[in-house]
């Protein structure tokens, strides 16, 4: 898959395409809006990562060059988090809107969700490991034997196994398992975790959840401990 | 219109008054003065037509008429602009005196039986078309002959008083406005002084002199009210740029910390070779710290953005015991693992932005399950009184002293300070549940008993 990333400021751009790189991904930079719509349109991306604020031309002129000749899905970032600036934003065409700071694992997330074509869909049956997760009864087995999770537990669980490999925040975990949609400075998702690794994992040798400290969790078979 | 001065409208509005009054006064002696010049003619006009008709009617003749003619004439010339005229049945003027000869109306008399009265009296018009005002009656001689009588009076010298009378009225009428104008207006301009000295004493009020008051002096009490009333704003004026000045100090102090942390941890690192590991941790933590720092943020400029009048709610009915349920399913685990129950009662219905809901009542709980001893019951309620709905989050504890309650709400407001457990929290939680209180209309209250129950109470306004 390849990735344009349109941003001016030096480190910003660096640090996504080292990191973009190191997802699997293949990135240009553009550091300012003409580069950038100059690539965009003379090249074939899967996606373009366009800052708004941009020196010469601005994002939305980009945005909305971009969209008089192709399709590509484009990710905008910017500093402003305002319901007017959102609604541009998607008016203009962009597909989706990620305001700074950030969490990196955010805004891989957001990528993944803008290639994958359709919806996610919720596959029946997850093997991982010895972990087996049916989705249509509600059960989980691990080598065989049954483990009972609350619905909480289970929805937490499907969400790292449908994104297995992937780091989750949590304030991605929270917004999708419990709907709360604010950055709440307390542990909750980190009590959750622990109680459902407690259950997964425990007297198993090879752990499955894993902590990535300060980014967030994420749910594989072959990973370090973090 | 809207910029003409107050004094200038002040003075306009006098003047048109005083001239209101000015001519309806004038106008109502002129009339007076009109009708009783014209009444002491018209009764001299009724009394020398009567007084001829017996006159004659004591004569004998036509012949005797003539012989006392003169005496007839007498009644009449006390005053030039009066004549007298008499003709017989044939037209024959008998006796005539006229001294400044106007035309003289002969028909139609009055009847010799009928009575002369003030409302027969007649006006017509010389060839100048000065008015002359008179009266014509019959009256018969002893031998039955018929002659008509007639007399009248030129108005023109009371005319020419008239107006001369009028001329005067109007002038001074002017004058007196003049007069009126010139005395309102200073008597405004006097009023007004105290309003140009507020003015004066205000332009000198900037943000840096804030402390200045305007002083109303011996001004009158309208005034007083007035300049206490924009004193009462510079007072609330005055608290909100201290509590913006101080949100920034505290701002700049929360943000230090965690800058400070950063710093400190990344240059103690960097000083000697560390395993991978080590680094792993220093980076996670760094991401820790700028967490922190991206909630500060976050949580700054949500309260900037609520105290913007145009902040959009995005409201809907909401179930509050469902709603309830789902939050205290969110902090169940976090409640066990602390040992604390959380019980929800009582059922209602709100009219509330879903997100911003259940972060009020998120922030209620976390800071609740923050201080409720292990074993113990955080109890969310639900409840309607008269109309409004009221969500309360009870939780027993050491309680909050009673000198913390009132500045509870505050920005960056922590009880204790010494604790400082600002890793975890921004000191902004209950700020937000408030301004979240204030975009729904509605508010927060706080009650706390020492080694009791410490409870917030959410009240969200009827429809």
């Amino acid at each position: 898959m390849r990735l344009l990333v349109i941003e001016d400021e030096k480190k910003a751009g660096e640090y996504l395409k080292k990191g973009l790189e190191e997802s699997g991904f293949t990135v240009d930079v553009a550091a300012n809006g003409i580069d950038g719509l100059h690539h965009a349109l003379e090249e074939a991306y899967d996606l373009v990562v366009l800052d708004v604020m941009l020196p010469g031309i601005d994002g939305w002129e980009v945005l909305r060059r971009i969209r008089a000749k192709k399709d590509t899905p484009v990710l905008l970032l910017t500093a402003i988090d305002e319901l007017e600036e959102r609604v541009r934003g998607l008016e203009l065409g962009g597909d989706d809107y990620l305001v700074k700071p950030f969490a990196f694992v955010e805004l891989l997330a957001r990528i993944r969700t803008l290639l994958r074509r359709g919806p996610p869909r919720d596959i029946e049956h997850v093997h991982i490991g010895d972990l087996e997760i049916d989705a249509v009864r509600r059960r989980v087995r691990r080598s065989g034997q049954r483990i009972d999770l609350t619905p909480k537990e289970f929805a937490l669980l499907q969400l790292l196994a449908r994104r297995r490999g992937e780091v989750l925040s949590r304030t991605q975990i929270a917004s999708y398992v419990w709907d709360m949609n604010f950055d709440s400075d307390t542990n909750v998702v980190e009590v959750a975790i622990r109680r459902l690794r407690a259950k997964i994992d425990d007297g198993h040798d090879l752990k499955l959840i894993h902590t990535v400290r300060g980014m967030g969790y994420v749910l594989d078979e072959d990973r370090e401990a973090g | 219109m809207r910029s003409l001065s107050l004094s200038t409208r002040l003075t306009a509005t006098f003047t048109v008054i005083t001239a209101v009054c000015f001519i309806l006064v004038g106008w109502l002696l002129y009339r007076a003065a009109e009708q009783r010049i014209y009444a002491q003619d018209e009764t001299n006009l009724v009394l020398s037509a009567r007084h001829l008709r017996r006159f004659v009617a004591e004569l004998d003749s036509i012949a005797d008429l003539k012989a006392h003619q003169d005496r007839m004439v007498v009644s009449v010339l006390g005053d030039p602009s009066n004549a007298l005229r008499i003709v017989d049945d044939t037209g024959q003027i008998i006796a005539d005196h006229n001294p400044t000869g106007f035309p003289v109306d002969l028909q139609p008399a009055v009847p010799t039986g009928q009575r002369i009265l003030t409302s027969m009296l007649r006006t017509w018009r010389d060839d100048h078309g000065l008015s002359i005002r008179g009266v014509a009656v019959t009256g018969q001689l002893r031998d039955g002959t018929h002659v008509t009588i007639a007399v009248a009076r030129s108005l023109a010298d009371r005319e020419a008083l008239l107006r001369h009378y009028r001329r005067d009225m109007a002038l001074r009428l002017l004058a007196g406005l003049i007069a009126a104008i010139v005395l309102s207006h200073l008597l405004v301009r006097r009023a007004l002084r105290p309003l140009r000295s507020m003015a004066i004493d205000a332009a000198t009020i900037h943000a840096q002199s804030l402390h200045k008051r305007l002083t109303a002096g011996n001004a009158p009490a309208e005034l007083h009210a007035l300049s206490g009333a924009l004193n009462d704003m510079l007072d609330r004026l005055e608290g909100g740029f201290a509590r913006v000045w101080q949100f920034t100090v505290d701002l700049a102090h929360d943000l230090r910390t965690p800058i400070g942390n950063l710093r400190g941890t990344n240059e103690v690192a960097l000083a000697h070779p560390r395993t991978p590991a080590e680094y792993q941790a220093l980076l996670g933590s760094n991401i820790e710290e700028c967490d922190r720092v991206s909630r500060t943020i976050e949580s700054v400029l949500f309260l900037a953005r609520a105290d913007n009048p145009q902040f959009a709610l995005q409201r809907a009915p909401l179930d509050v015991g469902t709603e309830l349920e789902r939050i205290t399913e969110y902090f169940e685990g976090l409640a066990s693992e602390a040992g604390v129950h959380i019980k929800v009662q009582g059922r209602a219905t709100v009219h509330a932005d879903r997100d911003l809901f259940r972060r009020a009542v998120g922030n209620l709980l976390s800071n609740a399950l923050r201080y409720t001893p292990p074993g113990e019951t955080i109890t969310l309620l639900a409840e309607r009184s008269d109309g409004a709905v009221m969500i309360a989050v009870e939780n027993p504890g050491e309680g909050i002293p009673p000198e913390h309650l009132a500045q509870l709400f505050d920005r960056f407001y922590r009880v204790d300070r010494s604790r400082n457990d600002s890793a975890n929290s921004t000191g902004l939680g209950l700020s937000i549940v408030k301004s979240i209180m204030e975009l729904h209309g509605g508010r927060v209250s706080v009650d706390s008993q020492p080694h009791g129950m410490t409870r917030f109470t959410l009240w969200f306004p009827g429809d």
